[in-house]
């Protein structure tokens, strides 16, 4: 054991570097978010409104980028679900020797750049990009398919960042599953299908929601794959507030949605660790 | 048990399994394959062979303070994070302070926060204090974003530890912080390169926090490209994407081979 008084000066510098660069800077983003903005003059003084997030809720256009944010994140956590489970299986219950070069090739794009990898989409998916010119020349399309500035590109670009995060999650889940129970069932004369629905999947389910949890939250988040591919005017979120700060320099607005954000996605956080204990608490 | 109920995977599995590991790669093939292209637009497959465009990069000042600026980031905010993380956690990990499971919810906090939040908060705090555009706010900057990849994995090392190795050293004589950095630092060492190459990339990667806190010519290599893409793609974009795809290969690489580093992820 160590002394408290060790062990506080063990932790201060951190707390302090970090109250002092996150802590407070975070909160004093709230007093501008009932701000307001007089044009070419900055906040204007004295003003305490609700009006920024009032406009959140009521706005059709607001109204119609969180929902899109939202959709994005379902969308893209249900893909990486679908896409990542077989290759998590693959890599818990394949051959041994297929292991850990598996996995290597699923942590080297997770570990890549991210501006890197969505320049790579930008070159599949442009209008006269590889995909849309091999569908040309196969002769399937005679124009190009729209597949950026849109929900399309933003979903595969977004799967493809986030897909490795669901993969280790998954695998480490089915990597948990007991051997023998699903054994026993199949002893039992359950099939295949049915041992995997009926003992492998719900065994695996905490990682599940580990997983999907941890790739809605990143995918609402994203602020660098959905401006490059969504470009200027396909926006969600967090696209949205980097033009309020940037471009449209109403910061009480940015600052609003910022919170709106931050609350979704702690939300999803809190909410899930409360249905995790829940579960923890009946087994 | 017959074949088929064996829990190992079947051909279909396989096969999704191995489209899904060529749709993980296909980004980095392609940008690779566009760096060789002798057109000055983006083709593939690439139109002729060329090594110009390295040639342009490796000789365009803008990218070269870019790297510079980027390496210093990420070379400094680890140390930094280093330092305060591990002696945080080793100060979490003994309970030497009240109050120890709040203490790891806020240090972890900016991993659940947005990173466009923590960008702009940064942005109106720097803006306020003169901060911004230097390279000390940068660098704190960096801290918050990497600190918490050290703190997780020097937390997770020392729990595999046993405690009564640095008792022993204790016993016989050795001072608290000699115990420490002869006896638990060896022991940890692993997890804590792994943690430290988490941090390293998470700063070499990051935009959303970065490109509100720059100001004028003075950006990072991750940053550059993402504002030259909104302006139109040139395949020299391609190229230092090349350099950097080669390099995170390398790393990669030299860590699994060092130490196993799929363990730590």
């Amino acid at each position: 054991m160590i002394a408290t008084r060790h062990g506080l000066l063990l932790i201060a510098p951190l707390a302090l570097v970090l109250t002092g660069f996150f802590l407070v800077p975070v909160l004093m983003l709230l007093p501008t978010s009932f701000g307001e903005t007089v044009p070419g003059a900055g906040l204007a003084p004295g003003v305490w409104t609700l009006e920024n997030y009032a406009l959140i809720i009521t706005d059709d256009y607001y109204r119609e980028v969180i929902w899109r944010t939202l959709g994005l994140g379902f969308f893209v956590t249900v893909a990486c679900l679908l896409l990542g489970y077989p290759l998590a299986y693959l890599i818990a219950r394949g051959p041994e020797r297929w292991r850990v070069p598996l996995i290597l090739l699923v942590i080297f794009p997770m570990m890549l750049n991210l501006v890197v990898r969505s320049f790579g989409w930008i070159a599949l998916l442009a209008n006269r990009g590889l995909v849309n010119n091999l569908l040309i020349e196969l002769g399937l399309i005679a124009t190009p398919l729209k597949l950026m500035f849109n929900l399309t590109g933003l979903m595969i670009g977004l799967t493809h960042i986030y897909l490795p995060f669901m993969v280790l999650m998954l695998v480490a889940a089915i990597r948990n599953v007991p051997r023998d129970v699903e054994a026993a069932a199949a002893t039992l004369g359950s099939s295949r299908a049915h041992v995997f629905a009926a003992v492998t999947l719900p065994l695996s389910a905490p990682g599940i929601l580990a997983g999907s949890i941890l790739v809605f939250v990143l995918t609402i988040s994203a602020l660098v794959t959905p401006r490059m591919l969504g470009g200027p005017t396909y926006k969600v979120m967090a696209t949205l507030i980097y033009d309020e700060y940037m471009q449209l320099l109403d910061w009480p607005r940015g600052s609003a949605l910022s919170f709106a954000l931050t609350l979704m996605a702690v939300g999803i956080i809190w909410l899930s660790s409360r249905l995790t204990r829940r579960w923890a608490g009946m087994a | 048990m017959s074949a088929d109920t064996d829990g190992r995977p079947g051909p279909g599995v396989t096969l999704t399994a191995f489209a899904v590991i060529v749709f993980l790669q296909v980004p980095v093939v392609v940008v690779i394959l566009a760096a060789f292209s002798t057109t000055s637009y983006l083709t593939i497959p690439p139109q002729g062979l060329t090594l110009a465009w390295f040639g342009k990069v490796l000789s365009d000042p803008a990218y070269l303070s870019a790297i510079r600026m980027s390496l210093i980031l990420a070379c400094g905010s680890t140390v930094i994070s280093l330092v305060l993380g591990v002696a945080a956690a080793f100060a979490l990990f003994r309970k030497a302070v009240p109050g120890s499971e709040a203490i790891t919810s806020f240090l972890m906090a900016p991993l659940v926060l947005p990173a466009v939040v923590i960008g702009v908060a940064l942005l109106q705090y720097f803006s306020l204090t003169g901060l911004r555009g230097g390279l000390f706010g940068l660098l704190m900057a960096h801290v918050v974003i990497t600190v918490p990849y050290i703190v997780r994995s020097a937390l997770a090392s020392l729990s595999g530890l046993d405690l009564a190795v640095e008792e022993a050293a204790r016993v016989l004589g050795a001072s608290g912080f000699a115990a420490f950095r002869l006896v638990t630092l060896p022991l940890i060492a692993p997890g804590l390169v792994a943690g430290a190459l988490f941090a390293f990339i998470t700063s070499l990667d990051n935009v959303p926090v970065t490109i509100f806190l720059i100001t004028g010519s003075q950006t990072t290599l991750p940053v550059l490209i993402f504002t030259s893409v909104e302006m139109g793609i040139d395949p020299s974009v391609a190229a230092v994407s090349t350099l950097l795809i080669v390099a995170t290969g390398i790393v990669l690489l030299l860590a699994e081979r060092r130490f196993g580093f799929h363990r730590f992820v």
